[in-house]
């Protein structure tokens, strides 16, 4: 192992350990296949009974519980629930609005953390992960089951720079087409429209999205002293914020998340926010990760 | 040390005031910062308010205070206080026509002159002599102008002003002939300006008392010259001495003229019937004008002008009458004791112009006394009793201060003016490109790098 993934892989080995034994079930059943954690939509074979059902012409007869025959002399067949993988695409968003705090780059260090976490907890379940990350230099991992994958992960995210001014919604695109779980981790102030376009297809056609918005304490209650703020994505626009303009800002920003929360979770996506310093990483995953409609055990 | 313009010092105390206020009450830009959520911020105007508690900038604040205060110093004219003498001198030194002795002059100044005093020659005009004043009295001599001595106690005020932080009380001297002609109707007037006795010193004792104003006028032309009937008129009214000759000199250069006919004291009228007059070149176009003047004496009539005086006959001739455009109609050029009038002005026949009395008058004017001679009347007594005055010696506190004084501080003032603006700029250029770098996104600087 190289010295700088050592040096990456001791920034994030404190979390990794935090959150080992957490479990990420698939928040519906999956589709049949590999076999894995998650509940599948099949019923199969498996050593944990489930339930009989009355032999038809078709069934294979190696099912029919021939000891029940004998008692009964009816033919069923023993079902029982089959367990599957769950592919998982963890997409990060690097553009130039996660690098903030320019001193600290605290966003992109907090979605890089939830990125890596989730990706670990996913492997721990021994579902495959991927990554992409939609940056100047855009990054694909495609989902694999190997143990190095968490350090894949943590590689990728220490050679991004979150610099760039790229759309996510057509690295979400891409990244659909290997994962039945989609991690979207971003701060939507990019093309939201369009990602709430994709996540609501993708939602449709039976994927598992979810959304975690990274928010920096600093966007929700910017600074009292006046300032010429500038969107480092959109340099030209140049805003004065003032102690006049600072409550309609934070009015409008507040407005602004709780219609992407509203509208994302009507179209079934998993929508979380993470605010930097506000929770711990550990106690974010355990939130993210938690089955629907439980709380998080922290 | 004092101000000869302190208006614009306590104009510049002002303004270097308000930029101390600005510095603490402007509206300036805000310190820039990056916010990805900025387009949620209200779109207004790109600058804020900001108040500060304590100066902007303390060093810029003070270059923009110090050049606006040096240069406000610079425009008020700073002088430095010098030790007053308790009197001094200005002299007004008669150089024109009427001071024909140069000797006399020079003799009188000197024994008059001191250090420390303004000496202001004058003729037509006036100037004051600065420098080596001895080595300029030795060279003094008389000009052929007419004095002026209305021009000669404007500069002696103006003189007096310089001097005022020199001396504690100023005399006035006069070193002149006090002819008459050197005083005007504004004389008494400017004269009177000068608080106090004058000291009048009179030199050349040549000068006439009195001329005689009546005399023998003749003419030497032909039996119908209109001019004759004039000219008759004219001696019968009491028109001075003098000779018009109206014959015509074709070919003969004027001088020869007034060498053949001009005798001691005698006023020659060299008016050419038809003849180019001495001294005048034929126009290029034949014009008409509406009148002519000399002296107090007025005509207006459409004459007929075809001569015309080039300036090198001008020079050296005294104008005695004029067209009503300006131009000159007759010259007179001394000729020894006497003197030859050249008269461009021609008479016509027809009309009753001859006989008009304004056209006498004009005739009679021009035979009055050489110029020559009317610069040796003396001024009136009663005239020469204003210019003298009554009193003492005029205190310093009667002269003004000049407003064109040259200040020695100010063009330090005014460098150290330009020198504070050149800092500042440099000084706020570099303020402006270490906020800019402090501003710059660290990918930005990465990238520059």
């Amino acid at each position: 192992m190289p010295a700088d993934l050592d040096d990456s892989y001791d920034q994030y080995a404190a979390l990794l350990d935090a959150v080992r034994g957490i479990r990420w079930p698939a928040r519906s059943t999956v589709r049949g296949g590999i076999p894995g954690a998650h509940n599948s939509r099949l019923r199969g074979i498996s050593a944990e009974f489930t339930e009989y059902r009355p032999y038809r012409q078709g069934d294979d007869t190696r099912r029919v519980d021939w000891k029940l025959f004998a008692r009964s002399d009816r033919a069923y067949i023993r079902l029982s629930n089959d367990r599957a993988i769950f592919p998982t695409m963890i997409v990060l968003d690097a553009s130039a609005s996660m690098a903030f705090p320019q001193a600290t780059n605290a966003k992109w260090v907090l979605a890089a953390q939830l990125g890596v976490a989730l990706g670990a907890i996913a492997r721990h379940s021994g579902d495959p992960v991927g990554l992409a990350i939609a940056g100047e230099e855009p990054v694909l991992l495609v989902p694999r089951m190997r143990r190095s994958v968490t350090h894949e992960l943590v590689r990728s995210v220490a050679a991004t720079r979150p610099d760039c001014n790229a759309p996510l919604s057509p690295s979400v695109s891409i990244a659909a087409q290997y994962g039945g779980r989609l991690v979207v981790i971003t701060d939507f102030l990019g093309d939201a429209e369009e990602l709430l376009t994709v996540a609501s297809r993708l939602v449709a056609a039976g994927r598992e999205v979810h959304a975690v918005q990274v928010i920096a304490s600093e966007e929700i209650d910017p600074p009292r002293d006046a300032a010429m703020v500038s969107d480092p994505e959109a340099p030209e626009m140049r805003r004065a914020l003032t102690g006049d303009t600072r409550d309609s800002y934070v009015a409008s920003y507040g407005a602004w998340r709780d219609r992407i929360a509203h509208e994302f979770t009507e179209a079934g996506v998993a929508y979380s926010t993470a605010i930097v310093g506000e929770e711990s990483p550990d106690h974010l995953i355990r939130r993210i990760t938690a089955p629907r409609g439980v709380a998080a055990a922290v | 040390m004092s101000f000869l313009a302190p208006g614009f010092l306590f104009a510049s105390l002002a303004v270097a005031a308000a930029i101390v206020a600005l510095h603490f009450i402007v509206t300036r830009q805000p310190r820039s910062a990056i916010l990805p959520t900025a387009r949620f911020v209200p779109d207004t105007r790109a600058t804020a308010v900001a108040r500060a508690k304590r100066p902007s900038d303390l060093l810029l604040m003070l270059l923009r205070v110090l050049a606006v205060v040096a240069a406000g110093a610079a425009l008020a004219k700073p002088v430095l206080e010098r030790s007053r003498a308790p009197d001094a001198r200005v002299i007004l030194v008669d150089l024109s026509r009427s001071a024909r002795d140069s000797i006399a002059i020079r003799d009188s100044v000197r024994a008059i002159y001191r250090d420390g005093d303004a000496v202001v020659l004058f003729d037509s005009a006036a100037r004051v002599i600065g420098g080596n004043v001895g080595d300029t009295l030795g060279a003094l001599r008389p000009t052929t102008r007419r004095g002026n001595l209305s021009a000669a106690l404007i500069a002696a005020l103006r003189a007096g002003s310089a001097l005022r932080d020199r001396a504690e009380s100023f005399e006035l001297v006069i070193v002149s002939p006090l002819a008459k002609e050197e005083l005007d109707a504004a004389t008494d007037s400017i004269r009177a300006l000068w608080l106090g006795k004058a000291k009048l010193v009179r030199i050349g004792g040549s000068v006439v008392d009195t001329l005689p104003m009546t005399g023998r006028l003749e003419i030497s032309a032909d039996a119908g010259d209109p001019l004759q009937a004039t000219v008759a008129l004219a001696r019968s009214a009491g028109a001075a001495s003098g000779v018009v000759d109206r014959r015509d000199f074709r070919g003969v250069p004027a001088r020869s003229v007034s060498e053949s006919s001009s005798r001691g004291g005698e006023t020659r009228i060299a008016w050419p019937a038809s003849a180019r007059p001495p001294g005048a070149v034929q126009r290029a176009v034949t014009d008409t004008v509406g009148g002519v003047m000399a002296g107090e004496s007025v005509v207006v009539a459409a004459f007929e002008r075809r001569w015309s005086y080039p300036a090198d006959s001008v020079g050296g001739a005294e104008v005695i009458a004029r067209w009503v455009d300006g131009e000159p109609a007759a010259i007179e050029r001394p000729d020894g004791d006497a003197c030859v009038r050249s008269v461009a002005i021609a008479v016509t026949p027809v009309g009753d112009l001859a006989i008009r009395r304004d056209f006498v008058r004009f005739v009679a004017s021009l035979s009055g006394p050489c110029v020559a001679t009317t610069s040796l009347m003396p001024a009136d007594p009663s005239s020469v009793a204003k210019l003298q005055g009554i009193g003492g010696l005029t205190s310093r506190e009667a002269f003004q201060p000049l407003s064109d004084v040259r200040s020695e501080l100010a063009p330090w003032l005014l460098a150290l003016a330009l020198a504070a603006v050149i800092a500042e700029l440099f000084v706020r250029r570099r303020r402006r490109d270490v906020l800019h770098a402090g501003n710059r996104p660290e990918s930005h600087k990465a990238r520059a790098a």
